[in-house]
């Protein structure tokens, strides 16, 4: 297989890279540098700006009005944009809800939700956990009852990632009590009547996760994604794209070159982390497995274009978030007795780093993310599950 | 002591100081010491120093319990279990310097107040910029003057009293610093574990105590600190497996406790002999120490390399056992996680330990 770009694509890079140089504001590629939960207002001003420049959608196709760019070019713009610091365009629109809705929403829906996406003025709060159902998703009680022109929703969420500053939640409830399966994709306005949401404070202190309770909430039936019942295939084909993009290879691609930096620094007694040679060892092993990564997802980009369709998240998702984790860990390593010091984040502080202690440049950040990427191998499903997966669908076993 | 009644005041040690973290070691209280840039339990501290433990592993001539190493180990595990921070190793450790050193006049003025838990001492040795206080130091001595700096050390905000090393013309020496003196700065910080109580110091012209000379002494006094808390670790991870545990069997998914998939199930066993290697090695390195025998450094390094790997890992793979909840502020086992990673950065990376090692168990690095 022949990863090598032609000269048209070496172009399009070299243009993704000029407009990340004139574009990209300098405060946002700051603080997402640092490895802080992107804040919402970057994300979306960044959108707007990538839309702006006439690049609506980098990775939606031209009939979704999307820039209907080549597996490749989407990687490529990724890439270059998470190497130039740019926070990345919200997954939960532009990954999960928004071609879920283009791929089977109501003309309507279509409509009111396209152009917003694409312009970065959308904020999805996904609820589809429940206390009682995570990785076991098929547990889920939350009910929707239709009466008339709307649905009765009555359930409790939990896990509902940006709720609290979303503009639209995407509900999966039961329609069909009979079925097992009977699940349907609702949209609500967080702002309904009946909506309760609550934070759920994270293991870095920070906040995006909530807890969401629906008593008696009514959406129109308008609201309905696609087919009622339908609810289940639809979750399967959004957290298997939520998947794939957790491999995260542009992220994974930034932290590591991150590390490599913080392992060439000069230390106090002049010597380099990268010289020792058991610690070099496990930065190779890293490297190997990042373009291993790489390459698993070029190949699962370019058979995906040629229509045969691997069902690779399970796979990316388990090797990215590992990779993302010990890299994490490393990093922490490397920045030795500076780990004793937490950075304020940046909305706290408007220059980024405290006055004090003077510790080096990358050092912000690199806690909080330690702390926050836990995460990874647990949300979207857990790494234990997915594998279970993989050994189903790919080994049948 | 005969060995049977050493074995009950041991189990009688883990006894007390089980029940008292009963008390102290809450969800509430443990949370508060995160949410403050230097947390401290007075009220715990207070509550160890009634019950004596700062004297428990002090020698009896100089006024402690007398139960050695030993002791210590029992109570750093059960500190380690209930994820509480207590400076309780420094002050042994002190006593040791002290009453090693040919001056008598610093062991005259603090040893009495540090057994009795009245004075709290800290050990800082790593300095800023350095992945190891194994190195050789930066902070400068001359006579009894001290200037330069140490980085964040654990207790170091709220003691009174630091043991740090120095050079001395080229050697290594040994000083107790007291900490209330206009020559002293600690800067405290926000960190990954508040609840370690850091500061860094910086020394102009602070006076301090010269105690040992010479890297080897030194070496030995981070290998003791390292043993102890190797037990502290050694807590810390199973209480996790304790932790996971639990869950496991109560938490439900596909119709069944999570305890029940294989997954769930070699991954606490995982947990489970990466434990037990650990104690095994801190144990023969007590062993070792207990007995004189001229290894115990090497031992106690081994101890060390295992404790941290122990814990880290059980620490990671609770919070992946209880999934999202795993990630909560409100769960426990975040708070593991972080004392995990504290107490292997604090004492200097896995990488210095595996070089004293070789070195101490006589293979030249450098030659190999």
């Amino acid at each position: 297989m022949d990863f090598s770009l032609d000269p048209a694509d070496e172009a399009f890079r070299d243009e993704v890279r000029q407009f990340l140089r004139e574009k990209l504001p300098a405060d946002i590629a700051e603080r997402s540098r640092r490895g802080y939960h992107p804040l919402l207002a970057d994300v979306q001003a960044w959108t707007r700006i990538v839309y702006d420049h006439g690049w609506p959608g980098p990775n939606w196709p031209a009939e979704w009005g999307g820039c209907g760019w080549t597996h490749l070019r989407q990687f490529i713009f990724e890439e270059e944009c998470a190497l130039a610091g740019a926070p990345q365009l919200d997954v939960a629109s532009f990954r999960m809800f928004g071609p879920l809705i283009m791929t089977f929403g109501s003309d309507a829906l279509k409509n009111r939700y396209r152009d917003p996406i694409l312009r970065g003025e959308t904020c999805w709060g996904q609820g589809f956990s429940e206390p009682n159902a995570g990785s076991d998703l098929g547990a889920l009680t939350t009910r929707a009852v239709r009466e008339g022109d709307e649905y009765v929703i009555n359930g409790r969420k939990i896990w509902t990632t940006n709720a609290h500053v979303a503009n639209v939640l995407c509900v999966l409830a039961r329609t069909n009590p009979e079925s097992r399966r009977g699940f349907s994709m609702i949209i609500v306005d967080p702002k309904a009547p009946g909506v309760t949401i609550r934070p759920i404070i994270d293991i870095g202190e920070g906040h995006s996760l909530n807890e969401t309770i629906f008593e008696d909430v009514r959406t129109p039936v308008d609201n309905l994604i696609g087919e009622e019942g339908q609810g289940w295939h639809y979750a399967k084909s959004l957290l298997d794209n939520e998947r794939a993009s957790s491999a995260e290879i542009p992220a994974n691609k930034f932290n590591l070159m991150k590390l490599r930096q913080m392992a060439q620094r000069k230390r106090g007694d002049g010597t380099r982390l990268i010289d020792d040679p058991g610690f070099a060892a496990r930065l190779a092993r890293l490297e190997i497995d990042l373009q291993a990564l790489e390459f698993l997802t070029l190949r699962a980009l370019t058979e995906k274009a040629g229509g045969t369709r691997l069902p690779v998240g399970s796979l990316l998702k388990v090797r990215g978030s590992e990779l993302f984790q010990k890299t994490g860990e490393m990093q922490l390593e490397a920045l030795g007795d500076y780990v004793s010091y937490a950075y304020p984040p940046p909305e706290q502080s408007p220059h980024g780093i405290a006055a004090w202690p003077p510790g080096p440049a990358f050092a912000p950040g690199v806690v909080a993310d330690f702390m926050y990427r836990r995460a990874t191998t647990i949300y979207g499903g857990a790494n234990e599950v997915q594998r279970q997966i993989i050994a189903r669908s790919f080994l049948e076993l | 002591m005969s060995s049977s009644d050493a074995e009950e005041a041991l189990c009688q040690i883990r006894d007390q100081v089980a029940r008292l973290q009963h008390r102290y070691a809450t969800p509430e209280r443990l949370k508060a010491l995160l949410d403050q840039t230097v947390g401290f339990d007075r009220a715990l501290w207070q509550a160890a120093v009634e019950q004596g433990q700062p004297a428990i592993a002090v020698p009896e001539h100089a006024g402690g319990m007398g139960m050695g190493w030993p002791g210590l180990a029992a109570l750093m595990e059960e500190v380690g279990k209930a994820v509480v921070s207590l400076p309780l190793i420094a002050t042994p450790v002190v006593a040791e310097a002290l009453l090693a050193s040919d001056d008598e006049a610093p062991a005259a003025r603090y040893l009495a107040p540090l057994v009795s838990g009245e004075l709290i001492a800290c050990v800082a040795f790593a300095e800023p910029g350095q992945t190891s206080p194994l190195q050789r130091p930066e902070l400068a001595c001359s006579g009894d003057t001290l200037n330069g700096s140490k980085a964040a050390a654990a207790f170091a905000a709220v003691a009174d009293l630091a043991l740090v090393h120095a050079d001395a013309d080229g050697a290594s020496q040994l000083m107790l610093v007291p900490l209330d003196q206009p020559g002293v700065t600690r800067r405290t910080q926000p960190g990954l574990d508040n609840a370690r109580a850091h500061a860094a110091l910086q020394f102009r012209d602070a006076k301090a105590y010269p105690l040992l000379r010479g890297d080897a002494a030194i070496g030995k006094i981070m290998a003791r600190v390292a043993l102890a808390t190797a037990f502290e670790q050694i807590g810390g991870a199973s209480a996790c497996l304790a932790c996971a545990r639990g869950y496991a069997l109560e938490r439900k998914a596909f119709g069944q406790p999570i305890g029940r998939f294989q997954a769930i199930k070699h991954k606490l066993v995982d947990m489970y002999w990466r434990i037990e290697i650990a104690r095994g090695c801190a144990l023969d390195a007590l062993d070792a120490l207990e007995g004189g025998n001229p290894l115990w450094p090497a031992l106690a390094a081994a101890a060390r390399l295992a404790a941290i790997e122990a814990y880290d890992f059980a620490a990671r793979e609770n919070i992946q056992t209880h999934g999202a909840m795993g990630v909560t502020w409100e769960a426990m086992p975040h708070h593991y996680y972080r004392r995990a990673r504290c107490l292997a950065l604090e004492l200097g990376s896995t990488q210095a330990w595996r070089e004293y090692l070789l070195a101490e168990a006589g293979f030249d690095a450098a030659a190999a």
